[in-house]
């Protein structure tokens, strides 16, 4: 925090450090490869239908992290508020579905 | 965004000449600058507050004796609904919301809040959720299912005139105005802070306005949904709350509380950020404790969330459910406790000086301990279903709402109203003030613990004679008269005080901490000449103890880009004010053909959705780049 605000004072913010193409290039590919996994995973269907349920969640799960940690910038310093914002509304948010699960429907 | 260019930097892209600067009227229709919206907020928050006061006044004089028929039955309802609901979320929030926006910015020494368009916004879109709330009194009656608006009661099998309409409709729209402005709040903090401020060197009352912001964004959304589900029920037909239907109407509750229980720590941590500024102020000390205050707000706020069902003990949660939400709940005594604490240990060795701001803040501390005390009581499942639904809830909200939000409302109010209008309020009617509420306060509310122990109902609107219920409803309402009194007093004040020239100083209390004292009452719209460089917690004390007059600045003397005024923030509201109107009146049938025809095809709705959506393309597709106050201006002034 003291060299932030030692670089506000001075009139100067670093806030990103500058990154090549080739990070942004691997992770967009990554991700084509993840949702392509899930698409061929249903295209092929019948095998065992838990299974591909089981493996879409994965690949969204980590679709979710890389969107949000490369693309959202949420893995890059400065980020912590949003980070901590973020968990926040999941948190809560999860509060109301097993509320609503748990004392609505299953009762 | 309003943010200083530097003199290199300055390139005017709106001069100072092509501004158009509005006058009366039209002024205050398109100001974003946040000191004239905090001025908007408290008159607007005034006259609900007014309006919820004197239902509470119907309220007590139909219960002065047994029997009574001053009013009937539906009106009774219809006035503690009408209570309830005005003085929440039309009365107190917004003048919460005015004195964020009154002293915020100045706070973090900011020259405008984040976003002054969506600011303006804010407040349009609450004046008119609120104005149609209350057109109910003469559309047809208002909204009487209680300000919790309990399924099935509210639904259109029991309730069948529009008033729950009302209800569902105004909310939603006022709703909007306070998430946008917390989501404000929360951008204007985290990112406009002066050099130097970091968040642990923040003011208290910034610290809880952030916390509440929160909470606001994090609470509202339920109650979003809960309106449009209750609005879908009634309206269109929908089941989500209707038994016969297949709903379930405990769903209703558990939306409601998810949400209402939040909006009360809305409600009280501003309050605890006003103590938290007067208090250190008139003890001229700091304040005791202040990291495991921030840590008392964030675990309230967290804590917050995670207590709702303690509304609903009687509901048939089970004994499993239930013990786990009383722990819960009786956790939140801690960090409150901790504040109470820090407060007194604040005071404790101080020079203290009991001004209006300090009396007011020294009378929440006892008053509003009482409220979080009988808050446990009511924590404990077995007892809450003795108390359920009892004159002791009412006294216990009422302590901690009257006796904690609205006494630190009292404080911030005497304690920035030279800041916000440059008077200082007259300090021999602010203790009469003072005196006349407090003791009002307690005569209406403290009697009302026995009543209830004693058996007396909430709601009812009346109740038979020899059940010892007479004389303390007596007294009780002899009190709320007092409180009247009370508010009198302080209009009054207002009133003597708005004659009297100008003339308060930069810092009118003379140990002002913080950075609101370091510029001139009332600041000029730019705020700060110069942004202040903050070199500790209490910045402007601290440049006091080192023999300063005045911040070190954190920037040389430049152009200050400031936003443009505008009238679309109350188009839109105007807009969406229509499209609620028109879609609550969907399913009627009119007298008159051509009524019909236009209300029930949605013409009216589409009419105002047409409004607001025109005004949002008109402002999406005109580049404003706002103006440049120059420093020949500055230096002329």
């Amino acid at each position: 925090m003291t060299t932030d605000q030692q670089s506000k004072v001075n009139g100067v913010k670093h806030r990103h450090r500058t990154e090549g193409p080739q990070r942004h290039i691997v992770v967009f590919v990554f991700s084509i490869v993840l949702t392509l996994i899930a698409f061929a995973a249903v295209a092929a269907g019948g095998v065992n239908p838990t299974f591909t349920v089981v493996l879409l969640l994965i690949m969204a799960v980590l679709q979710v992290f890389l969107q949000m940690g490369f693309w959202m910038h949420l893995k890059d310093k400065g980020h912590l508020l949003p980070i901590i914002f973020m968990l926040g509304g999941f948190f809560i948010a999860g509060t109301c579905i097993i509320m609503a699960l748990y004392w609505v429907w299953w009762d | 965004m309003a943010h200083a260019h530097t003199l290199n930097s300055s390139k005017p892209l709106g001069h100072g000449s092509s501004v158009k600067r509005h006058t009366g009227l039209m002024d205050w229709i398109t100001t974003v600058d946040h000191k004239k919206i905090a001025i908007l907020y408290l008159w607007a928050g005034g006259l609900f507050f007014g309006i919820g006061g004197l239902e509470a006044i119907l309220i007590r004089i139909q219960l002065i004796k047994p029997m009574n028929d001053f009013l009937d039955a539906q009106t009774f309802n219809e006035l503690i609904t009408m209570h309830g609901t005005t003085m929440i979320f039309l009365g107190v929030m917004p003048v919460i919301f005015a004195l964020m926006n009154a002293v915020i910015p100045l706070q973090i020494g900011a020259r405008d809040v984040a976003f002054p368009f969506l600011n303006a916004l804010g407040f349009w879109t609450f004046l008119f959720g609120g104005i149609l709330l209350n057109l109910s009194w003469i559309m047809g009656g208002a909204p009487d299912a209680g300000w919790t608006s309990y399924a099935p009661l509210s639904t259109s099998t029991y309730s069948t005139t529009h008033g729950v309409d009302f209800y569902t409709i105004g909310l939603q729209i006022a709703g909007l105005g306070t998430l946008i402005g917390g989501i404000n709040f929360l951008a204007t903090i985290i990112t406009m802070r002066a050099p130097g401020m970091s968040f642990m060197r923040m003011p208290m009352f910034a610290w809880t306005t952030f916390i509440t912001s929160a909470i606001i964004l994090f609470a509202f959304p339920a109650i979003t949904v809960g309106l449009v589900l209750l609005t879908f029920d009634r309206i269109l037909g929908a089941n989500f709350f209707e038994v016969g239907g297949g709903g379930s109407p405990v769903l209703w509750q558990h939306i409601f509380w998810i949400f209402g229980h939040p909006e009360v720590y809305i409600l009280i941590l501003p309050a605890f950020g006003i103590i938290s500024e007067v208090i250190p102020t008139f003890s001229r000390k700091r304040l005791f404790g202040y990291s495991s205050m921030v840590f008392a707000t964030i675990l309230i706020a967290f804590l917050g969330f995670m207590v709702w069902a303690h509304h609903m003990f009687t509901t048939g949660l089970g004994p499993v459910a239930n013990a786990l939400f009383s722990v819960s709940t009786m956790l939140i005594a801690v960090p409150t406790g901790i504040k109470i604490f820090n407060w007194l240990f604040t005071m404790w060795g101080g020079q203290v000086r009991f001004t209006t701001p300090n009396l007011f803040a020294a009378g929440f501390i006892p008053t509003f301990t009482m409220g979080g005390v009988t808050g446990v009581m009511l924590a404990s499942a077995p007892a809450d279903f003795q108390f359920h639904d009892t004159y002791f809830v009412v006294a216990h909200f009422h302590y901690v709402i009257v006796g904690g939000l609205v006494l630190g409302l009292f404080a911030g109010l005497h304690y920035w109203w030279p800041k916000m209008f440059g008077r200082m309020l007259s300090e021999s009617l602010g203790k009469w003030t003072f005196w006349t509420f407090i003791l009002g306060f307690h005569m209406t509310f403290f009697v009302q613990h026995f009543l209830g122990l004693m058996g007396m109902q909430r709601r009812v609107f009346t109740y038979l004679p020899n059940q010892q219920f007479d004389l303390l409803n007596l007294v009780s309402t002899i009190g709320a008269f007092l409180m009247g009194v009370g508010m009198i007093i302080f209009l009054i004040n207002i009133y003597l005080t708005s004659r009297r020239p100008a003339d308060a100083s930069n810092d009118p209390w003379e140990d002002g901490r913080t950075l609101e004292w370091t510029i001139p009452s009332p600041p000029p719209e730019y705020n700060f000449k110069q942004t202040p460089l903050v070199r500790g917690i209490d910045a402007f004390w601290k440049e006091k103890t080192a023999g300063h007059t005045a911040m070190t600045p954190a920037e040389p003397v430049g152009s200050i880009h400031m936003p443009s005024a505008t009238a679309i923030p109350f188009v839109m509201s105007v807009g969406i004010f229509i499209a609620g109107l028109g879609f609550m009146f969907s399913r009627d049938e009119f007298g008159n053909a051509f009524m019909s025809f236009l209300f029930n095809n949605y013409i009216v709705t589409a009419l105002g959705l047409l409004i607001t959506f025109g005004a949002m393309l008109i402002r999406s597709l005109y580049d404003d780049h706002g103006w440049h106050i120059e420093p020949e201006e500055l230096e002329g002034r």
